[in-house]
């Protein structure tokens, strides 16, 4: 965890559904669709801002119930390439409710991270790869957040070793 | 590092909204530094007593704290556990994008119910 090798880490998923590559595609871009999967289980989705182009404004709310009633998460994040039934690509981080977005998670987990969609169709199936990437050194706050996180290792071996 | 394949997005959420907090953030650096009673967290804060406790029971439930037993005192202390397994972030989405994907299929089983075929990976 001292390295800093989990930032540039990626989520590389391929599957092949049995659906036309124009429903995949609505499956990310119509929020009706979108929030019929995205989950997760037990999860209701709401779709404040779903604008598909170049530069459009993604906000995404994802509420959970909890022991403690329910919970609300926000993820915001803009899209970068936008290619009708073959490419979209859009970037994801947590925020607010107004798509603020929250800073200083622990190091690791970028402040932002890209998620690209490829479509292709095979023969009226369609195949998909996602990848989900932290995009590096692109997290204002997340330089302090690192320091204080460091000092804490530290701290907890010299815990455990003074309880051994 | 070894990395457990037992991934729990719903962990994964609790840890993250513990820390999307500044009060908490803060809390959780002061106890980097050391082992505290609720009072000593608490000073530098301008919020009441209960607040804080409030914060740190947060922090508590996402396993980012823990609590001794001894008496009234039971000072707070930091568990860097759960830190660690939301370090591995992208390992922990793999899990989550695999169940997404999973109810993206039967949803499209359910959108195309003239389509028979069962899912392939």
């Amino acid at each position: 965890m001292t390295d800093n090798s989990g930032s540039q880490d990626a989520v590389i998923i391929e599957r092949s559904f049995d659906a036309p590559v124009g429903l995949i595609w609505q499956m990310w871009t119509d929020p009706e669709h979108f929030a019929a999967w995205y989950g997760p289980d037990g999860a209701s989705i709401s779709i404040a801002k779903m604008d598909v182009r170049v530069g459009g404004t993604r906000l995404v709310c994802v509420q959970m119930q909890t022991p403690n009633g329910p919970m609300q998460m926000w993820f915001t994040g803009e899209y970068r390439e936008v290619v009708p039934n073959e490419r979209l690509v859009y970037t994801e981080s947590m925020s607010d409710e107004n798509g603020q977005v929250v800073t200083g998670l622990p190091e690791g987990h970028p402040t932002t991270t890209e998620v690209r969609v490829e479509l292709e169709d095979v023969g009226g199936r369609t195949m998909m790869v996602m990848t989900h990437a932290g995009i590096p050194g692109d997290s204002p706050g997340a330089a302090g957040w690192a320091m204080a996180l460091d000092k804490l290792a530290i701290h907890v071996d010299q815990m455990t070793a003074d309880q051994n | 590092m070894t990395m457990t394949m037992t991934i729990d997005e719903d962990r994964l959420s609790e840890t993250f909204a513990a820390l999307a907090n500044s009060t908490r953030r803060a809390i959780l650096a002061r106890l980097a530094e050391g082992a505290a009673t609720v009072n000593e967290l608490a000073e530098p804060f301008e919020v009441t007593l209960p607040a804080i406790s409030k914060h740190i029971k947060v922090l508590e439930r996402a396993g980012l704290v823990v609590r001794g037993q001894r008496a009234q005192y039971r000072p707070c202390a930091i568990d860097a556990g759960p830190l660690e397994e939301v370090s591995t972030w992208a390992e922990q989405y793999r899990a989550v994008w695999e169940a997404r994907f999973d109810r993206m299929d039967d949803y499209l089983i359910q959108l195309q119910p003239e389509r028979k075929t069962r899912r392939t990976r």
